[in-house]
């Protein structure tokens, strides 16, 4: 019992510790990659797994966080960072006025209605030209000071993500055993059955997506603040929201690190085979990627963390 | 004037888009199952109407019966490979299951055939008819009036036929149906055979107007869910209806508002409908 | 009056499932609410609990209004229920379901989980607290439902077929819960289609049938009632 818990954090924590231990640029990208996936997917975790409602419109947080930081730089010639506060104040508002009504739909009218949602929102995005159109926009080219968070080399981004990270692990984990954390589980196990002990619902749910959409956004904006660049396509396209739903549901929906141990499986897959076959042109690393989703929801639809507890379960009796 | 052509022209395409739809109605209506990758089904039809023309010179009056062959067989594949399973197990896996089934369809007839967009020449099904002054082209005539006709016969094959009661009785209550001796499993195959042929019939019908391309299936899984969130889930005569107004709906927003501001409009309206009415304009209550 | 529900219809389309039905309680009672298949019990009781709003009518539960509000507003003033087929939370333990129930009057973990110990032990299911649900079968299910309605801390409890489709042993088990619940001082009424278990359990009894009361009474008086004959009778001469 105890080894099975010292061991993953012992190799958790060496993988942490590794990219500023490294001197692979390439490595440490990566590495930054996989910490920012991480946010969003624990951050969709907290509405999607937790609450159990599957939303394809997380691209819309995502979006509006990453449009939020180089707006600010394009119109007011402020810092990116400067426009993260705003992506999650407009995430927040999003939150109450799409995400309220939606939650009048249940399963699979959720997701759809999302979907929707979701597709409405690039179409706008992309005839919205004072935002760049369809072309996008470019963040600072040269670093003017400091705060433009502009570095040559990966590390210093892994490090503010890992940061960001922490916090919303943090408090996912103090939610999951808060009275907050019960409600929103019992809410995506069965909402009749909630309801009738008193759980307000759509009160939890709208809480859940707050949280869940302003991490989202937070993760937008650093987005572009690392790579400079949004157009409709890489803040709102739908497989921004994908990444993030199978992220959870490979490691495990609902569970604390399960979106983490998604992201370090399947950031690395992705931009080695972006490397290898080069570029997203050829498509081959998406038809992998359908085919990893089909493959979970056919053969483990727990995800890996279900495979964890079975093994752990096993372990524990056999040393009783 | 101008307003009876688009409606006309409207109506025609709403009719195709009412016959993918209503494949899609009956697989939600038989298992509460959505299929994310519907548009996709869509896609790979048109593909097999694009290639069965240039490589094997066949015309319409064989690709398209022959999509809804291929179609056929892959609806029954995806239904006894992935969502027999699936449909036991808990909600997000039903969800992502079909997302998957899209990433791959779409990736793979991006890698196989390239991003470039092709069409059937459009002299395949040539001609334009003046009615009264409203034109109207043989190749959408041709679509809309098969579409039209083999909508109305999957409502009469799942109202008037033993077929059709027997699979209408497994979707009220799979027990039921399974202690009165149907056995539910090939009954839902055949729905996903049924309905993923309707929508290759559609595909290759759609092909003979409208270019072919891997990403092109997405609009359509869209149009198919507002399709059929209005006309109600499960029913095929929603489809129908919801399937012709929403034709008209974008002929006539194309027009007044612009190509681009079409898909908006019916997207729109959808995210709307869900909103105000959760269980379809048409649905009951 | 603990609980008074005044002409309550509740139609779907043309169908009146209840069909005006009146329901006065008091404090401490124990009642059975009988009636063939179909006969609108489970709709009534839908009305009860605020899971479906009454088409017409008006529900009064300890003084306050409550037809139209939603079904944890009941639960908060003092009103839990279970469902004729269970609904347990599947991703939890059993001593997580329980807990749930238990957050409701005891919004810290800890109180909650103390709570909920002290329902499982009452429930007999202590000894399964650590297990996931979906380890328990129907009757420990059954049993689940109780324990995370009574960790509400209820006032009144309404069980929908608590007992229906347990093996005769557990039915002993089952009547023996009911009946300490309700020394406890907790009100209860007891949906039921077994005659047996309402002649042991309650002392008055109401008999819908068409989703009318056509009777109340003791479960004597009742099951002498020539109308409750034919509403019963008649239905099984039609099969």
């Amino acid at each position: 019992m105890r080894l099975s818990r010292a061991w993953p954090a012992a190799l958790l924590l060496v993988l942490v510790a590794s990219p500023f231990f490294s001197f692979n640029p390439f490595y440490q990208r990566v590495a930054a990659l996989v910490a920012l996936a991480a946010i969003s997917a624990s951050a969709w975790n907290v509405i999607g797994g937790y609450a159990g409602q599957v939303s394809f419109g997380h691209s819309v947080y995502f979006g509006v966080g990453a449009y939020a930081a180089l707006l600010v730089f394009t119109k007011l010639g402020l810092p990116p960072i400067a426009g993260a506060p705003l992506g999650i104040l407009a995430s927040l508002a999003i939150s109450v006025i799409a995400g309220l009504p939606t939650f009048r739909l249940h399963g699979h009218y959720f997701s759809m209605a999302t979907f929707a949602i979701a597709a409405l929102a690039e179409l706008l995005i992309i005839n919205w030209n004072f935002a760049g159109g369809a072309i996008g926009m470019m963040g600072p080219a040269t670093a003017r000071s400091p705060a433009d968070l502009l570095f040559r080399s990966a590390l210093p981004y892994y490090a503010i993500f890992l940061a960001v990270l922490a916090v919303l692990l943090w408090l996912t984990h103090r939610m999951q055993r808060s009275r907050m954390g019960f409600y929103l589980r019992a809410i995506g196990a069965g909402e009749r059955a909630a309801q009738s002990l008193g759980v307000p619902i759509r009160r939890y749910k709208l809480y859940a997506l707050l949280l869940s959409g302003a991490f989202t956004a937070l993760a937008g904006s650093l987005y572009a603040v690392m790579i400079g660049f949004i157009d409709p396509d890489s803040g709102f396209g739908v497989l921004i929201s994908v990444n993030m739903v199978v992220m959870a549901a490979l490691g495990g929906a609902g569970t604390l690190f399960g979106p983490l141990v998604g992201a370090v499986i399947l950031v690395p897959l992705s931009e080695a085979s972006n490397a290898i076959l080069g570029g997203g042109s050829s498509g081959a690393a998406y038809v992998a990627y359908g085919v990893i989703i089909m493959l979970i929801a056919r053969f483990c639809p727990g995800g890996l963390a279900e495979w964890w507890r079975v093994l752990t379960r096993t372990r524990r009796r056999r040393a009783a | 004037m101008i307003l009876l052509q688009l409606i006309t022209d409207g109506l025609l395409l709403g009719a195709v888009y009412a016959l993918f739809s209503s494949g899609l109605t009956l697989i939600w209506g038989m298992m509460n199952v959505i299929n994310f990758a519907h548009g996709d089904f869509v896609m790979l039809a048109m593909y097999v109407a694009f290639f069965a023309f240039t490589l094997l010179k066949l015309g319409p009056a064989v690709f398209v019966p022959l999509a809804a062959i291929v179609l056929f067989g892959f609806g029954v594949l995806v239904y006894a490979g992935l969502v027999r399973y699936v449909m036991r197990g808990p909600m997000l896996a039903q969800i992502i299951s079909t997302f998957g089934l899209a990433l791959v369809m779409q990736y793979t007839a991006l890698w196989v055939f390239s991003a470039n967009f092709v069409s059937l020449p459009n002299t395949l099904v040539g001609g334009v008819y003046d009615v009264g002054g409203i034109r109207v082209s043989a190749a959408r005539l041709l679509a809309g009036a098969t579409a039209l006709a083999l909508t109305l016969g999957m409502h009469l094959l799942l109202t008037r036929t033993d077929l059709g009661s027997r699979m209408l009785a497994v979707s009220e209550d799979r027990v039921a149906a399974a202690l009165v001796g149907i056995r539910p499993d090939p009954m839902q195959a055949l729905a996903w055979g049924l309905g993923a042929a309707s929508t290759g019939v559609a595909g290759a019908l759609i092909a003979l107007f409208f270019y072919v391309s891997p990403g092109v299936g997405d609009a359509f899984t869209l149009i198919a869910f507002v399709t059929v969130c209005l006309g109600g889930f499960g029913s095929v005569p929603g489809a129908l209806l919801a399937g012709l107004a929403i034709g008209v709906i974008e002929s006539l927003s194309a027009y007044w508002l612009g190509p681009a501001i079409k898909d908006i409009a019916v997207y729109g309206l959808f995210v709307a409908v869900l909103w105000v009415r959760p269980q379809g304009l048409l649905g009951r209550a | 009056m603990l609980l008074e529900a005044r002409g309550i219809v509740k139609a779907f389309g043309a169908f009146h499932a209840v069909a005006g039905a009146d329901l006065l309680l008091e404090e401490s009672e124990l009642i059975g609410l009988i009636g063939p298949n179909g006969a609108g019990k489970s709709t009534f009781f839908n009305c009860l609990s605020g899971d479906a709003r009454p088409t017409a009518g008006t529900i009064r539960f300890r003084g306050t209004e409550v037809t139209a509000l939603p079904p944890a507003a009941h639960a908060r003033l003092g009103l839990a229920r279970t469902f004729q087929v269970p609904i347990v939370f599947d991703t939890m333990t059993v001593r997580e379901n329980v807990m749930v129930g238990a957050f409701l009057r005891h919004p810290h973990r800890r109180a909650a989980a103390a709570k909920a110990d002290e329902v499982l032990a009452f429930t007999g299911l202590a000894e399964q607290a650590n297990l996931p649900a979906t380890a328990l079968g129907t009757p420990g299910r059954k049993r689940l439902e109780i324990a995370r309605a009574l960790a509400t801390e209820p006032v009144l409890l309404l069980l929908d077929e608590a007992l229906a489709g347990l093996p005769s042993a557990e039915v002993e088990a089952a009547i023996d819960l009911v009946r300490r619940i309700h020394e406890s001082g907790v009100t209860l009424i007891v949906v039921e289609h077994i005659m047996e278990v309402i002649h042991r359990l309650t002392r008055r009894v109401l008999v819908f049938h068409q989703g009318r009361v056509i009777a109340e009474g003791t479960p004597a008086e009742v099951t002498a009632d020539p109308a409750v004959i034919t509403a019963y009778l008649g239905r099984r001469a039609h099969k």
